[in-house]
């Protein structure tokens, strides 16, 4: 797995490829929350390059939103392959995280709540 | 050595060298003010040695009759001849014979008593070539000292029981007044792993990271006369307060690398090092490094050992938290099988019977291992504790949620499908929290995804109400419950088993018993998986309904 990072309207858009599986995951959420612990709180994470995501990939995902929302931050998801969202869909998870289409609206997202 | 002259270096304790030059054929080194060399060394004789030319060489002999003249390490008995580069000590002051003019000075004399040899081209030295009689002696006692060693640590032997021995040889062969074994830790960090001094001496351990740096980190034996080496004393005004040491150490070497160092020490006063102690300790050194990598190594494997016997324990504790049985009830026939794929895993399925209903659950923690294995029997254990009390299946499932959302820092959490079945009327209450759907086997052999659009699952959001969804089971119908392990189950190719795979299986069995149901589902998943080893826990829990029991409805 690589993990992409950018930063834009002051906001942190990191974007894992390939596998977030149980192996994998662990880099994901060292790299997360290592961001979270430099006081980061706007956060974009675009799955658009990721293949497959496991439960404990959610587990990362779930626990950095938890973190953010603790911490008056935000986590907003973006750009998932139609596979991914099929995992999102059957574990519940839809409903429990802000989900864009698009960096873009990933962004106007997070600057309505930064509002 | 030119007949005649002779060069010599003076160092005296606590005072700068000098170099002295002979005019005359007898040149005499004591405390006297009336000596040729005359030294403020209190421990020094008034008249303590005489070095005088005789034929073509220069000799020294010992004039003290309480303290011996030693001559590069050997205190001599009667005239004995030097040469170039020798080193005589004489209580705590140095004398260096110097090389000849003109001669390319070695290191030893620029900057004062210091031998640094490569440890490995000493070892591979050791025991060839030496022919006359002195040296075939000090080969013969040199092997016994690491014969000694090498016979004790054929033994079993713990690290610490063989670092003490190593330090109890050197001990008595080399009769040190300090000595201490020092091992590389994982992180490279050299730390004290034995220590051992006479009585009466005290202060804090030598140490010197100057020492260990050419020792283990070049790999050098050392044979050092100095002070100056000693952190301690690298700052002090004077090394009076010491006095000067006499220094030896050794690398733990082995084909592997260097382990560590072993390094012996006394006041030079007491005990002077030759370079026929440093062949012996390098001797001793390698001997033991050899038996401390074995032994480092067996005492991973045992800690590798006690880490599997407990990873089994606790495999041997989650089995035996899953139902070995199930509840005496004529109403539902049931059957089920969870494949761990490590030795402890997060699947979980419990069934228990409580106010006329059968309640159940089928779960998946996320992730793997030891934390999913206690996520998991936390689950177990909720569900075992909630349900008896519970006023719904709603109740259960949202009090279950909150309890493993609660102080949940890591986000776990466990997809799972509950339900609760109504033994005499078979209405079956059931929540979806992320769980894969189950299939219905109808008791006219049809197989039907059930309607179970997924909540969160339990853990994910702390204040999750479960609405509960309904279904009549009629007699004779069936459920198949199943955590992900089923479908993702890959082969070699990389394929998933998949529900139409499943499903199609189910169609071949889908009014066997719960037990054959179970069984022709492994055996589909198996062969369809071949040789490739399991990912995932795989769990089945297939339910028949028979109907209501004859007599009175169970309570």
């Amino acid at each position: 797995m690589k993990i992409g990072e950018e930063r834009r309207d002051g906001a942190l858009i990191v974007a894992p490829s390939g596998r977030v599986d149980s192996v994998s995951s662990s880099e994901l959420e060292r790299a997360l929350v290592g961001h979270l612990g430099a006081g980061e709180s706007r956060v974009v994470v675009d799955l658009a390059q990721v293949e497959y995501i496991s439960s404990a990939g959610l587990r990362v995902l779930l626990m950095t939103a938890k973190k953010l929302k603790d911490a008056d931050g935000r986590l907003v998801l973006c750009a998932m392959p139609e596979s991914v969202r099929l995992v999102f869909e059957l574990a519940g998870f839809v409903p429990i995280f802000a989900i864009e289409p698009t960096r873009e609206a990933a962004l106007d997202r997070l600057g309505e709540s930064g509002a | 050595m030119s007949v005649d002259s002779l060069h010599l270096r003076i160092e005296p304790p606590g005072e700068d060298p000098y170099t002295y030059d002979s005019r005359s054929d007898s040149v005499v080194v004591g405390r006297s003010s009336t000596a040729d060399v005359h030294v403020q060394d209190r421990y020094l004789s008034r008249q303590h040695a005489r070095l005088f030319r005789q034929g073509d060489g220069w000799y020294v002999e010992t004039l003290s009759a309480k303290s011996p003249t030693v001559l590069n390490g050997r205190a001599i008995g009667g005239p004995t001849r030097v040469a170039p580069g020798d080193v005589l000590r004489l209580a705590e002051t140095v004398v260096r014979v110097a090389p000849p003019e003109g001669a390319a000075s070695p290191a030893a004399w620029l900057e004062g008593s210091r031998i640094f040899r490569s440890a490995a081209t000493m070892l591979a030295a050791a025991g060839g070539g030496a022919a006359d009689p002195v040296a075939l002696e000090r080969q013969r006692s040199r092997l016994a000292a690491v014969n000694e060693v090498h016979r004790a640590l054929a033994q079993p032997i713990s690290l610490e029981a063989l670092l003490g021995l190593v330090l109890d040889s050197a001990f008595a062969h080399l009769g040190p007044e300090e000595g201490a074994l020092y091992l590389r830790r994982q992180d490279g960090e050299l730390e004290r792993a034995a220590f051992r001094r006479v009585p009466g001496l005290e202060g804090p351990p030598f140490q010197s990271r100057r020492l260990a740096d050419e020792v283990v980190g070049r790999g050098l034996a050392a044979l050092v006369q100095d002070a100056s080496l000693d952190d301690r004393f690298a700052a002090a005004e004077s090394i009076l307060v010491s006095g000067v040491r006499s220094i030896l150490a050794a690398p733990l070497l082995d084909s592997e690398g260097c382990l560590g160092m072993i390094v012996l020490h006394s006041r030079a006063r007491v005990r002077q090092f030759s370079e026929e102690d440093l062949e012996l300790l390098v001797s001793l050194a390698a001997a033991a490094a050899l038996r401390i990598r074995n032994i480092a190594l067996a005492e991973e494997v045992a800690e590798r050992r006690l880490f599997e016997r407990e990873l089994a324990l606790a495999s041997e504790i989650q089995t035996g938290m899953l139902p070995k049985t199930f509840p005496e009830c004529p109403e539902v026939e049931i059957a089920a099988a969870l494949q761990p794929a490590r030795l402890v895993g997060g699947d979980l399925y419990d069934v228990v019977v409580v106010g006329g209903r059968l309640w159940f659950l089928v779960g998946d923690v996320a992730g793997k291992g030891v934390g999913a294995a206690l996520f998991m029997a936390v689950t177990r254990t909720l569900f075992r504790a909630i349900v008896p009390t519970a006023a719904s299946l709603e109740d259960a499932a949202s009090r279950i949620n909150a309890e493993l959302a609660r102080d949940n820092d890591k986000a776990m959490f466990v997809t799972a499908f509950l339900g609760a079945l109504d033994l005499a009327t078979g209405q079956l209450d059931y929540v979806n929290a992320g769980h894969p759907p189950p299939p219905r086997l109808g008791h006219d052999g049809s197989v039907e995804t059930v309607d179970a659009p997924p909540g969160p699952p339990l853990g994910a959001i702390p204040s999750h109400v479960y609405a509960p969804r309904r279904l009549g089971l009629r007699t004779g119908d069936g459920l198949l419950l199943y955590t992900d392990g089923v479908t993702e189950a890959e082969n070699g190719r990389l394929e998933q088993f998949s529900s139409p795979r499943l499903e199609a299986c189910l169609r071949d069995v889908a009014r066997a018993s719960p037990a054959e149901i179970v069984a022709a589902v492994i055996g589909s998943v198996r062969g369809f998986v071949g040789d490739n080893p399991p990912s995932d826990d795989l769990t089945l829990l297939v339910l028949r309904y028979r109907g209501p029991a004859s007599g009175p409805p169970s309570t």
